[in-house]
């Protein structure tokens, strides 16, 4: 924003829900002011004008005072737009010289907004690589070795050289990319810069070297998704959010297309922190082509009865038409597809960062927006278990993605600073121990909040909800009888907590959850955890 | 305008005919394309070879201009060369790949694709299973029947049948043997679809293949009645030679004379949900409502023929234009 409007918009167009924001300056700071979600497909101006006749109807003077008070369209000076949207991933066909290189550079790539084909040399003979590279859906070619190249590869390096600059001599348009030691093969490739589409040079990967996928990932990133992209934007704002807070944050988004999920921690001693982000196109909570595994996830999760073929059919049409059947059994399944995409998100990202409890878990998607907060909450501890303690946020205005989209960081981390309130719905807290023994129970609990104390047995494998409201703070005082793990481990913990609209939750489950294996009785047991946070959730 | 029909915006929109498409034949390594950018083509019209049983191959050739990845020589089609001599996708059993619709070929990309662009309109689908074929469109049953095996006949060689709301692959593939060329149907349960592709997969590994075939989809993967408004249409084209293509998947027709019906603005269908296949009149923007299952939704009121207005989540909502 160049110039100084008392009021924007803020515009995310996903796949599946549109959802609009309006903000503006009220006494001196940035406030949200309305927000609406709304299927997608829709037309996003007709979303923005029954979002402004709703400001107008609540309050004409603030309305008419932020430049909203007119008849018609906004005015794009007096009320500019911050738009972002989910872009549908890109495919990218990745040929090594080896399976183990093409296998990490898969999960590089698969980690940073790409969908992936792959093959290597050991194992696909020349025609099937040419075809694969030829396919007219690829939208890039990426060719790597190791940096040095390892002796097994190194013979296979330069027919593999020759091979891709002869479909890149075929298909002028789609950019090459030549990772680690593949950059010997450069020569091959004639006149790069009469070429449309570039050919760029590209480090090695390193994935499975610690949880990070360095700057081939960065760059995988900056290629895949354009900078109005609302998964790339979640990254800079929750980096900003990290700052501004001084937290340590972890960021969830499920998308249609792809999922996202962000670790970021405070700026500090001078050097500016960088968020670690990850897209998933794999963990899609829609998936194109619902397989097996997809389906196994799904039913996992599922709280209502589905054979295996009436799942995959209503999968597809998740896939279809996502905005759709969002009622009723659908939002069931929509929550055991979230579960499940969660689950798949979570083994692409399962490094240093993922095992530790971060401050803060922040969810932003728009399979959210329909189902009770509590609800997301429940999701998001059913599948990311890690002892510790953490509190619980929802993007309720899904304006995290338009306000990372600010191109300058002093001016986005400006804008969270006022909104951040706005912004966060608060869950609640979530105590999650880990290494309780089965038995009656595992110790008790004092939460001592506003002057009074409740005390509460801990029964092992049961989740105990603690009404703390929203901006309310308690000391939370477990006593277990053995040793447990909860950050460190003990049997004497004082944990402060905040409040939220789940209150307080001490999550006393298996870490890792286990689950029945008989479906009726695992539908059961899903459906009476899920029923203690979501009010009419079987009606 | 009203601010009760501008809302109508909110509901998504599903175009009933496209102006024009780009269609699309994927060629392997190996395959000859027949024509070249800027030719027209007519129905029927062979495009390329598509070759059998591609293997890899090596020959010697001298060096030319007209020797580079993708050109043809006696040997096939060349990949690379690699000390001295060249890779090359082999074969020698091809089949003619035809183009079921009239248009002008717009790209040629050896090993990769065909583009054409089409003349005449067409009427997306969700998916296309087979390949593209061409036929006379036939009006085999109502919008939400379910077409059975025993309904088939040979008479039906060459059409291309609505079926209505569900068909089973046993049905798809007696229809094929029978010489349909083609099943436009409202849903195709993935057993169905994977049982029918199955069944696709051994009639192309045979050497004595039947014509293209292909199954049009236009809802999804449940058992729902094709729209009224996409009824009336594919009615106005009973009779008509029409042509079902893949990439894309969309039913195409060449009828510049033929009036197409325009549903009225503010009619909308109900895609999912209770009332799904249902189609009423706009009524306005409810706001935010509880459904089914505790959840809350953006709602607009939809007045049905018998009177009654209820309250649809807009996501259930569609409408035709």
């Amino acid at each position: 924003m160049t110039s100084e409007p008392h009021a924007f918009l803020a515009v995310d167009l996903g796949a599946a829900t549109t959802s609009v924001a309006a903000l503006g300056r009220v006494a001196g700071a940035w406030r949200l002011l309305g927000s609406l979600a709304v299927p997608g497909g829709g037309d996003p101006d007709v979303a923005v004008e029954v979002l402004v006749r709703r400001l107008r109807a609540a309050d004409p003077n603030l309305a008419e005072r932020l430049g909203m008070g007119g008849i018609g369209r906004l005015d794009p000076d007096l009320v500019p737009r911050l738009v972002v949207r989910s872009h549908r991933p890109p495919r990218l066909a990745i040929v090594a010289g080896s399976q183990r290189t093409a296998s990490a550079l898969t999960e590089t790539a698969g980690r940073s907004g790409w969908r992936t084909t792959s093959a290597s040399v050991e194992t696909t003979d020349p025609l099937a690589m040419t075809a694969l590279l030829l396919d007219p859906d690829v939208d890039a070619i990426m060719t790597g070795a190791s940096d040095p190249p390892r002796a097994d590869e190194r013979s296979a390096l330069r027919e593999l050289a020759t091979l891709v600059a002869a479909v890149a001599a075929r298909r002028p348009d789609i950019p090459v990319l030549l990772a680690g030691g593949m950059a010997e093969g450069l020569s091959v490739f004639g006149d790069i810069a009469a070429r449309p589409g570039e050919v760029l040079l590209a480090p090695a990967s390193v994935a499975g070297t610690g949880g990070h996928d360095g700057p081939l990932a960065e760059l995988l990133l900056e290629l895949a998704l354009p900078p109005d992209d609302s998964r790339r934007a979640v990254g800079p704002a929750t980096q900003a959010l990290a700052d501004v807070l001084e937290r340590r944050i972890e960021t969830v988004v499920l998308g249609h297309d792809a999922s996202v999920r962000v670790f970021a921690a405070p700026s500090a001693g001078g050097v500016a922190g960088h968020a670690r982000v990850a897209v998933v196109p794999s963990a899609a909570v829609a998936p194109d082509e619902p397989d097996d595994s997809h389906v196994d996830g799904v039913i996992v999760w599922t709280t209502v009865s589905a054979d295996r073929h009436r799942l995959r059919d209503q999968l597809r049409e998740l896939r279809i038409a996502p905005w759709s059947d969002a009622a009723g059994d659908g939002a069931a399944l929509r929550m055991a597809a979230a579960r499940a995409a969660l689950v798949r998100l979570a083994a692409h990202t399962d490094g240093r960062d993922a095992k530790l409890a971060p401050d803060l878990v922040l969810a932003s998607s728009g399979v959210w927006s329909a189902v009770p907060a509590p609800a997301v909450t429940l999701a998001l501890v059913d599948v990311l278990r890690r002892p510790g303690a953490s509190q619980y946020a929802l993007d309720h205005a899904r304006l995290l993605a338009p306000i990372g989209a600010i191109p300058d960081a002093d001016e986005r981390r400006a804008v969270l600073r006022d909104i951040a309130d706005d912004l966060l719905a608060p869950l609640g807290s979530v105590v999650t121990p880990a290494g309780l023994r089965a038995g009656r129970s595992a110790g008790r609990l004092v939460v001592h909040a506003g002057g009074t104390s409740t005390e509460l047995d801990l029964v092992p494998g049961g989740l105990e909800l603690v009404d703390l409201a929203p901006g309310e703070t308690a000391v939370a005082e477990f006593q277990f009888r053995d040793t447990v793990r909860l950050g460190a481990r003990g049997r004497h913990f004082a944990v402060d907590v905040g409040g939220g609209l789940a209150g307080l939750l001490v999550d006393l489950r298996d870490v890792p959850l286990r689950l029945p294996d008989r479906a009726d009785r695992r539908r059961d047991l899903l459906a009476a955890w899920q029923g203690a946070l979501w009010a009419g959730a079987n009606t | 305008m009203t601010p009760a029909r501008g809302d109508l915006g909110l509901v998504r929109t599903r175009r009933l005919v496209e102006a024009s498409v780009d269609i699309r034949f994927r060629l392997a390594p190996g395959d000859r394309p027949l024509v070249a950018a800027g030719e027209s083509v007519v129905p029927g019209s062979p495009i390329a070879e598509r070759l059998r049983d591609a293997r890899l191959a090596e020959a010697e050739l001298t060096p030319s201009v007209y020797v580079r990845p993708g050109a043809r020589t006696s040997e096939g089609e060349l990949l690379f060369e690699w000390r001295g001599r060249w890779r090359v996708a082999a074969g020698d059993v091809t089949e003619p790949v035809e183009t079921p619709v009239a248009g002008i070929v717009r790209e040629v990309t050896p090993g990769s694709a065909i583009v054409i662009s089409a003349s005449g309109r067409a009427m997306a689908g969700i998916v296309a299973l087979g390949g593209p074929t061409r036929g006379r469109l036939h009006i085999m049953a109502g919008t939400d029947a379910e077409l059975r095996t025993g309904s088939l006949d040979v008479g039906l060689a060459g059409t291309i049948l609505v079926v209505g709301s569900r068909v089973d692959a046993e049905t798809l593939t007696r229809a094929r043997a029978m010489g349909v060329r083609g099943i436009i149907v409202g849903g195709l349960a993935s057993k169905e679809r994977r049982d029918f592709q199955a069944s696709e997969r051994r009639q192309r590994a045979a050497l004595h293949r039947l014509a293209p075939f292909a199954v049009l989809v236009l809802e999804g993967a449940m058992r729902r009645p094709l729209a009224g408004a996409v009824v009336t249409m594919l009615r106005a084209l009973a009779g008509r030679e029409v042509a079902v293509v893949t990439d894309p998947p969309a039913l195409l027709f060449d009828a510049g004379e033929l009036s197409l019906p325009t549903p009225p603005p503010d009619l909308v269908r109900i895609r999912g949900g209770p009332l799904a296949g249902r189609t009423g009149t706009w009524s306005g923007l409810l706001g935010s409502r509880r459904f089914a299952g505790g959840v809350h939704l953006e709602a607009a009121a939809v007045r049905f023929d018998d009177g009654r207005t209820l309250a649809v989540p807009l996501g259930d909502l569609e409408r035709f234009v």
